[in-house]
């Protein structure tokens, strides 16, 4: 086990960021931390990476309890490195940026330039050793801190949105590497993104937050919303006063719901259905994620759907399409 | 107009002579200012670094208090000084009065505030995430403190430049404190304001222009370093 937390929260003023009851992550695996903005995501990294304490709750890493108060975290935090989203290099030279964390170590100068020279090599930087690191565009500084990272030689590493900011050639580099990293260097590595895509394919594990909870669902469709209560006594949840949502529920006022994206169905729009929870929308997005299709219609609010290969070709639906949106209850959870 | 004319010209002539009495004054100027503006630096870049980077009950206050220390007269600090290394003072016995140790005395409080404020101003501008990677690079807190520094070194050093401009452009704690005594104590400001009394303006002008100088040099050495660190 790599790291367990129990109760975590993390409070700013009066605002709960995080609320994670129980989550374990293991050794040697890839996690994807998959989220919309301000889900707690970086918050998130930030403790794990012994950067910020939590307000309440336990971290142990590696059988060890993190006491944040008082201990010297600084020999924990150098086998856990953090790339930051928008990562910033030290005003001075590649070559120095890699070897400080070399330097702190007490490591020689002989190794040290070997390991920079490795660590460049490996995200593709070499020959940048004597460059001006505030010179680079913003894929080259994305390497050069994942080299800078990986020069520390850490047992953990994490990436927050490493690919948000970088151009497709930087994007596919960059995903190459942490998996290279975690097979051929066995270090595990936790990321966040917003792409689900993504997410699914780099990673062992999805951990789906929502409003800074842990959410069991895979994939996106995550709504606030209000439950209102109709004329006829039957329980609509309307999502940004756009969307009326039928659905059977105890619960009253706002909430939170998902929608899971196998489970809502495409038609066509010639295709008559009688049941609730139909909506007309326009098929905007078609990607291919592993065995399946996954689309996106606009409804007035985007709506992932999962589909097999199957669906669109016996619809022969494509992008830009009118279609028809099915939500069946058991798609719909509200917590 | 040529009165002024006449005056530069002469000014320029008698630095050109290299007369011995214009150089000493430079001289003093240059070693009461720098010793000043070293002792501040030494005390007021840490203690705006801290200042800045710890988070204790009553910073803003503190802050504040420093801010409006900016605006310290001269004669002020000089009057202060003045009451505690007088004979009657309660430093009176160390016989500072008049010396050029008074004159950096109070040259350092006046412009401790300056180094100490500008100070915190660079480090409160250097963004969270260098603190941020130099920790997670795995640096110990002094090592971040250091880190952060070196990022706002520019910052630093131009504040360092400033206090140092403040000073050798003072006049009211040289005079003061320092008595302006001929190959003593006279500095740059003090002659210039000696002759002004006098009537007369040659060497005035010409220790003006030194100042100019001064500070352009200062200025110019502080744009090529910043240039070659960016280029």
């Amino acid at each position: 086990m790599l790291f367990s937390i129990k109760n975590l929260t993390k409070v700013y003023g009066k605002r709960t960021v995080l609320n994670l009851p129980d989550l374990v992550f293991e050794k040697g695996l890839i996690y994807a931390l998959q989220g919309p903005n301000g889900s707690g995501k970086t918050t998130l990294l930030e403790i794990l990476s012994l950067l910020i304490p939590p307000s309440t709750g336990t971290i142990i890493y590696d059988n060890k309890t993190i006491d944040f108060a008082n201990s010297d975290l600084t020999p924990l935090r150098r086998e856990i490195v953090m790339v930051q989203q928008h990562p910033v290099l030290f005003t001075t030279t590649v070559y120095k940026n890699l070897e400080f964390g070399l330097k702190i170590r007490g490591i020689s100068k002989m190794e040290r330039q070997r390991i920079v020279d490795e660590s460049l090599d490996l995200v593709g930087m070499q020959g940048f050793s004597n460059a001006l690191a505030h010179k680079l565009s913003g894929g080259e500084t994305q390497r050069v801190a994942i080299a800078r990272a990986l020069a520390c030689s850490p047992r953990v590493m994490f990436f927050d949105e490493p690919t948000s900011n970088v151009d497709v050639e930087n994007q596919i580099v960059i995903e190459r590497i942490m998996q290279d990293i975690n097979v051929q260097k066995e270090i595990s590595v936790i990321f966040t993104t917003h792409n689900l895509t993504q997410a699914s394919r780099l990673s062992h594990d999805v951990i789906s937050l929502f409003d800074g909870m842990q959410v069991h669902t895979t994939y996106e469709n995550i709504f606030a919303g209000r439950i209102l209560e109709n004329q006829d006594g039957r329980r609509v949840c309307l999502i940004r006063d756009k969307i009326g949502l039928s659905l059977q529920t105890e619960k009253a006022g706002p909430v939170k719901l998902t929608i899971d994206p196998l489970k809502v169905k495409l038609l066509a729009p010639q295709e008559t259905e009688t049941k609730e929870n139909i909506f007309d929308g326009r098929l905007t997005e078609l990607a291919e994620d592993q065995e399946l299709v996954r689309a996106v219609v606009n409804i007035g609010i985007p709506i992932y759907l999962l589909l097999p290969r199957d669906t669109l070709k016996e619809k022969a639906l494509t992008v830009g399409d009118a279609v028809k949106v099915l939500c069946p209850p058991e798609a719909i959870h509200v917590f | 107009m040529s009165f002024l004319i006449d005056s530069f010209l002469s000014a320029l002539l008698l630095l050109w002579s290299l007369d011995l009495e214009v150089y000493f004054i430079i001289y003093v100027s240059l070693k009461v200012s720098l010793s000043s503006t070293l002792i501040a630096s030494l005390l007021g870049v840490p203690a705006g670094f801290l200042i800045a980077f710890k988070e204790f009950r009553g910073k803003r206050l503190l802050i504040t208090f420093l801010n409006s220390l900016l605006a310290l007269p001269t004669v002020v600090v000089g009057l202060v000084v003045y009451a505690f290394i007088s004979r009657r003072g309660i430093l009176g016995i160390l016989d500072l009065l008049y010396t050029q140790t008074a004159m950096v005395i109070g040259q350092v409080i006046l412009i401790f505030p300056v180094v100490a404020c500008l100070t915190i101003a660079a480090i409160s501008r250097i963004d969270d995430r260098y603190k941020k990677t130099a920790m997670t690079l795995g640096a110990t807190p002094f090592q971040t403190a250091l880190i952060v520094l070196r990022e706002a070194r520019f910052a630093v050093i131009a504040a360092i430049i400033a206090a140092f401009g403040r000073v050798i452009a003072e006049v009211g704690i040289s005079m003061m404190l320092g008595g302006n005594a001929k190959g003593y104590t006279r500095v740059m400001t003090t002659a210039m304001a000696l002759e002004y009394d006098k009537g007369e303006f040659v060497l005035g002008v010409a220790l003006g222009m030194v100042l100019l100088l001064i500070s352009f040099t200062m200025n110019v050495f502080f744009n090529v370093m910043q240039g070659k660190s960016r280029a």
